[in-house]
């Protein structure tokens, strides 16, 4: 095995070998900031997060995918503390835990919305506009009908959150979080130079809100 | 009388049949023969002209569930079913033999609906097949459709929520792409 | 089991029926026989263009034909008939396989001796496919 393959997934348990750079004692804020910047970073790394009380999570970006003993059901939404792990690796080095693993999306997407509760992630800019570069794996989320639309939005205009969150009637908190997930997820193409979005009456307006009631969704 | 009509397409095997019993509030119209061909697909039946289920929104207004047959034989009714259509849910099995050619085999063919808008892509059987990845159909689709973001996202056929929330995608994306996108092409919802 | 389409003794019994068939009528322009899920089996005259679709389209008619009579709760519909200016085309059910002659006259033939030429070769070509050493079925 590689020297630098040298995350072991386990139960809280240590890694076999010292990571690259040290731990740090963090919540769930400086844990997406490690994972924003690892991403950026053109050889592969691998992520430890070990979150006080729910074991480590293991992640993989060349699969996309990661390992946790810990449902996404029983996410902790404030850990007490999350100690961050990089271990540098080879594009062809065996993953750290049994493949397929899970969806990265569906950690990411969770991570990122409790990250920033309040605010724009910090590598954001306030008024920026954002584009969709490509959708998340629904299937993976637990997305609301509302952040499905803003969405859409966004694969089709460039909208800042406040924009998408007047477009479809939602909170500004909701946009924030959505892009501050969706950025997280790697799935966002910052677009400043688009004008703001303008929006056209539609020849069936409200089909989305009749399809979700008669399916009898919030 | 208001209908919507929402085509499921995709090769034989993807699971459109299956997808549109779980949605239709009605038991669905079939139109299924034994199958020669279990080289392609090894079921014992395929749909030969079109399964049809429905969901009443109230009034007279209905969302019209069309399955249309997967082989390239039937594509006659490929061809008369998309005038009618208001979008399509397109479904590619990710343990089929090329699932990124049969994706842009189908987005070629119904290329009026995609240019509105009026496409989203359900990956199916990913418990069967984990590869390709999602985001690998995505990267496939921004190569040869730059200036499109067309949703994919895994769908299970069998859970009623599952395909009603790729319903719900698609007239979203249709709705904001009329409302948002200054396209000459596009046609309102 | 193979499929009939690929089936040499089906193949034999359906072009030796059609063979029959073709002499009995001037205004017989095409027929074939076909799977219920839009495989061509055999085509008569052999010269006709054999791009598939006839088999494809009278396989959806019967399907759809098929939901219908279901619906309406009338049993098995046993035949289709497309009246048009210039001809009709009739498909017929091979009864008891997975198969259905679907065949095109022209005006000249009345539609009740065409209906009655194609029911006849439909059961005929049964008869022998029962007959013989292997069942039709899919």
């Amino acid at each position: 095995m590689s020297d630098t393959t040298s995350l072991v997934v386990s139960d809280g348990a240590d890694a076999e070998l010292s990571p690259e750079s040290l731990p740090t004692v963090i919540g769930w804020a400086s844990a997406a900031v490690a994972i924003h910047s690892v991403r950026r970073i053109p050889t592969p790394v691998l992520l430890r997060l070990d979150v006080v009380g729910y074991g480590s999570v293991a992640i993989d970006f060349r699969h996309h995918a990661f390992h946790w003993e810990t449902p996404l059901e029983r996410f902790p939404e404030r850990p007490g503390a999350v100690l961050v792990e990089t271990h540098p690796t080879t594009p062809d080095a065996p993953a750290p835990f049994d493949l397929p693993g899970r969806d990265l999306d569906g950690l990411l997407w969770l991570i990122g919305q409790h990250a920033f509760p309040t605010r724009a992630a910090t590598w954001l800019w306030g008024d920026d506009r954002y584009r969709l570069r490509r959708w998340p794996n629904l299937a993976e989320l637990p997305i609301s009908l509302d952040q499905v639309r803003m969405t859409a939005m966004l694969g089709n205009a460039a909208a800042t959150p406040a924009e998408l969150a007047a477009a479809v009637g939602a909170p500004l908190p909701v946009a924030q979080g959505l892009i501050n997930a969706y950025s997280l997820m790697g799935i966002l193409r910052s677009a400043p130079a688009e004008a703001a979005p303008v929006a056209r009456a539609t020849s069936t307006p409200g089909l989305f809100g009749r399809i979700r009631k008669r399916l009898g969704w919030a | 009388m208001s209908e919507h009509v929402v085509l499921f397409a995709g090769p034989m095997g993807a699971g459109k049949t299956t997808a549109i019993q779980s949605l239709s509030e009605v038991p669905v119209v079939l139109t299924e023969a034994a199958n020669s061909d279990r080289v392609t697909a090894d079921k014992p039946t395929t749909t030969v002209a079109l399964d049809y289920g429905v969901l009443t929104l109230g009034g007279d207004e209905q969302v019209r569930l069309y399955g249309i047959p997967g082989q390239r034989r039937f594509n006659f009714m490929w061809s008369l079913l998309k005038r009618r259509a208001t979008g399509m849910v397109l479904l590619v099995h990710n343990d089929a033999p090329r699932p990124f050619d049969a994706m842009l085999e189908y987005l070629d063919e119904f290329g009026d609906l995609y240019r509105k808008g009026g496409i989203v892509i359900g990956v199916t059987r990913t418990d069967v097949s984990s590869r390709p990845l999602l985001p690998d159909y995505s990267e496939v689709l921004h190569q040869v459709h730059p200036d499109k973001t067309i949703p994919v996202f895994a769908v299970d056929p069998r859970d009623a929520r599952s395909v009603g929330l790729a319903l719900m995608v698609l007239v979203a994306n249709l709705e904001m792409r009329a409302a948002f996108v200054r396209d000459p092409e596009a046609v309102p919802v | 089991m193979t499929a009939a389409h690929r089936d040499a003794a089906v193949i034999d019994a359906a072009a030796s029926t059609l063979a029959d068939l073709s002499g009995l009528s001037r205004s017989l322009r095409h027929v074939a026989v076909v799977t219920d899920d839009g495989f061509e089996v055999v085509r008569r005259p052999e010269t006709a263009p054999a791009d598939g679709r006839l088999a494809s389209m009278a396989s959806s008619i019967q399907a759809l034909t098929d939901a219908v009579a279901y619906e309406l709760q009338l049993g098995t519909a046993k035949s289709v008939i497309i009246a048009s200016e210039t001809g009709h085309v009739i498909q017929m059910r091979v009864p008891g396989h997975q198969l259905v002659m679907v065949a095109l006259f022209d005006e000249n033939e009345t539609l009740g001796m065409a209906l009655s030429m194609l029911r006849v070769a439909a059961e005929r070509l049964a008869a022998v496919l029962d007959a013989g050493p292997v069942r039709s079925v899919a």
